[in-house]
């Protein structure tokens, strides 16, 4: 029963620290000021009510079902109620593409369509500056090592993913890809390993920074 | 500053004082009705300052998603007008300040000025001013017009009430017509299993937690006793039925451990 609470108290939570952590998103919060969003999501039993002020509070509302209709309907007070089903959120991201949803007929928007904007573009901008925040935790200098690290780590995986996508996708596409070739299995061995190493150094890394860091204080 | 303190004064309709010499609960013991408020009073009074942590640690923090339960029953959107009604240190009050924003507001009600200003400092410290009122009053005798609010919420504070008919009467005065009333409170919990165990905690473990945390183990034995003797689930829905309410359900939440009742006003 109390489910719906807990999830909506977490959601909360997740979204107005990411708000906190990008001082620059709070005049595009302003403009969402007193209105409230609804997105019911077809697979779960409630609908979340996004109530916006000079923070975000996430209300979880049961979903409307045949029999309490009318009182339900009655009860949404939402100036935009979006219901989609839970593989459309994804898409969801791009705010640009919800007219071309609604179209596909997967999404169903009821309501002002600026509120469901907003609140897309006030996620999509925000722009948090992740070095700065770890700073505050561990110091400018170890915050600024431990990122370049990870960008590093971020960089490489992305190249060895989008070499093996790619890779699948030739295989895919072609009609008698079905038998991989041992010198692929040893090409796709590599570069698990590649992967694997820089993943073993960005931790080696992290510990160093630890391990220097104890030192200090 | 907008913030204002009112203190219950002549109340507009014929409510009166309760009548001497008839005998009451305070926890266990019977009491003489009158000097019910003053001890209910001195309980706050001593708990006020660690109220909010002892909340935390006597319910494990689930207090918080039972509150969000309530707010999300009842309906509350901007504009409108809402009473919370011994509402101590203004759990609700500060969700409902949002929602309701600067085209609403808030009436944060308690018998208890101790309990209002530890509300009040904890609301001003989160930046929550300018739509929230506070208002030292009797549930039993509320200091507002006829028909003045759209909600009103009384959570974990109805068992306190001496005269809980009167209180009621009095919510059902000063709600607006198609408004609603929403009372949170401990009630009996589904299961036998669980209420076995739920006792054990309330009068063997809470005291103690009490005296430990709070260093006043007599206010959490009065509580575990208060919590007892609340008129449980069925009987309350009857009460509220009693006083004017309609369309009246409730909720168990956490085995019936607390209970949400609901009801409108037509
Ligand atoms: C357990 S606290 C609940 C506070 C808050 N609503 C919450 O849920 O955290 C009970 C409150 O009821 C208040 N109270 C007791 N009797 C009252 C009455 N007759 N009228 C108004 N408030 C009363 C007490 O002062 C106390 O602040």
């Amino acid at each position: 029963m109390l489910v719906g609470q807990l999830l909506s108290a977490g959601v909360e939570l997740t979204l107005n620290q990411l708000l906190q952590l990008d001082p620059d998103c709070k005049p595009r919060l302003k403009k969402l000021a007193g209105k409230q969003l609804q997105v019911s999501i077809n697979e779960l039993p409630w609908s979340l009510l996004f109530i916006f002020s000079e923070q975000i509070d996430v209300s979880a509302l049961p979903a409307t079902n045949e029999d309490q209709s009318s009182e339900a309907q009655a009860e949404s007070s939402a100036d935009c109620h979006i219901t989609l089903s839970l593989s459309t959120l994804g898409e969801l991201s791009d705010s640009s593409k919800i007219s071309q949803l609604i179209q596909q007929g997967k999404l169903d928007l009821d309501g002002d369509i600026n509120v469901a904007q907003g609140f897309s573009n006030l996620m999509k901008e925000l722009d948090i500056d992740w070095e700065e925040q770890l700073s505050k935790y561990t110091g400018d200098v170890v915050a600024h090592q431990t990122f370049s690290s990870v960008k590093a780590f971020f960089n490489t995986a992305q190249q060895e993913v989008e070499k093996l996508a790619d890779q699948l996708s030739t295989h895919l596409t072609q009609p008698d890809a079905v038998a991989v070739s041992e010198i692929e299995v040893a090409d796709f061995c590599d570069q698990v390993n590649t992967l694997r190493s820089a993943s073993d150094r960005l931790e080696a890394r992290i510990d160093q920074l630890i391990a220097l860091q104890q030192d200090d204080s | 500053m907008s913030v204002s303190e009112h203190h219950a004064g002549t109340d507009t309709s014929h409510e009166q004082a309760p009548e001497s010499s008839e005998k009451t609960h305070f926890g266990f013991q019977q009491v003489d009705k009158n000097a019910k408020a003053s001890m209910v009073a001195e309980v706050f009074q001593s708990v006020a300052a660690k109220y909010d942590i002892m909340n935390d640690v006597m319910s494990m923090g689930i207090h918080r998603l039972w509150k969000r339960f309530t707010i999300d029953c009842s309906g509350a959107r901007a504009g409108h007008k809402v009473l919370d009604l011994a509402g101590g240190t203004g759990d609700l009050t500060a969700k409902f300040s949002r929602i309701v924003g600067d085209s609403g507001e808030v009436v944060l009600a308690d018998i208890n000025d101790a309990m209002l200003r530890v509300g009040r400092d904890k609301l001003r410290d989160k930046g929550i001013v300018s739509n929230v009122k506070y208002v030292q009053a009797n549930a039993e005798a509320l200091p507002f017009p006829d028909n003045s609010f759209d909600i009103i919420t009384i959570a974990f504070g109805l068992r306190n009430v001496t005269d809980k008919d009167k209180a009621l009467k009095s919510m059902y005065r000063v709600l607006k017509p198609g408004g609603r009333l929403l009372v949170l409170e401990f009630s009996k919990p589904t299961s036998d299993a669980l209420n076995k165990v739920y006792d054990a905690y309330s009068f063997h473990l809470l005291p103690k937690i009490g005296e430990l945390v709070a260093k006043d183990g007599d206010s959490y034995k009065y509580l575990a006793e208060s919590i007892r003797m609340h008129p449980e689930q069925d009987v309350l829905k009857e009460m509220m039925q009693d006083a004017g309410f309609e369309q009246v359900t409730y909720h168990n939440l956490t085995g019936g451990i607390v209970a949400l009742h609901r009801g409108f006003k037509f």
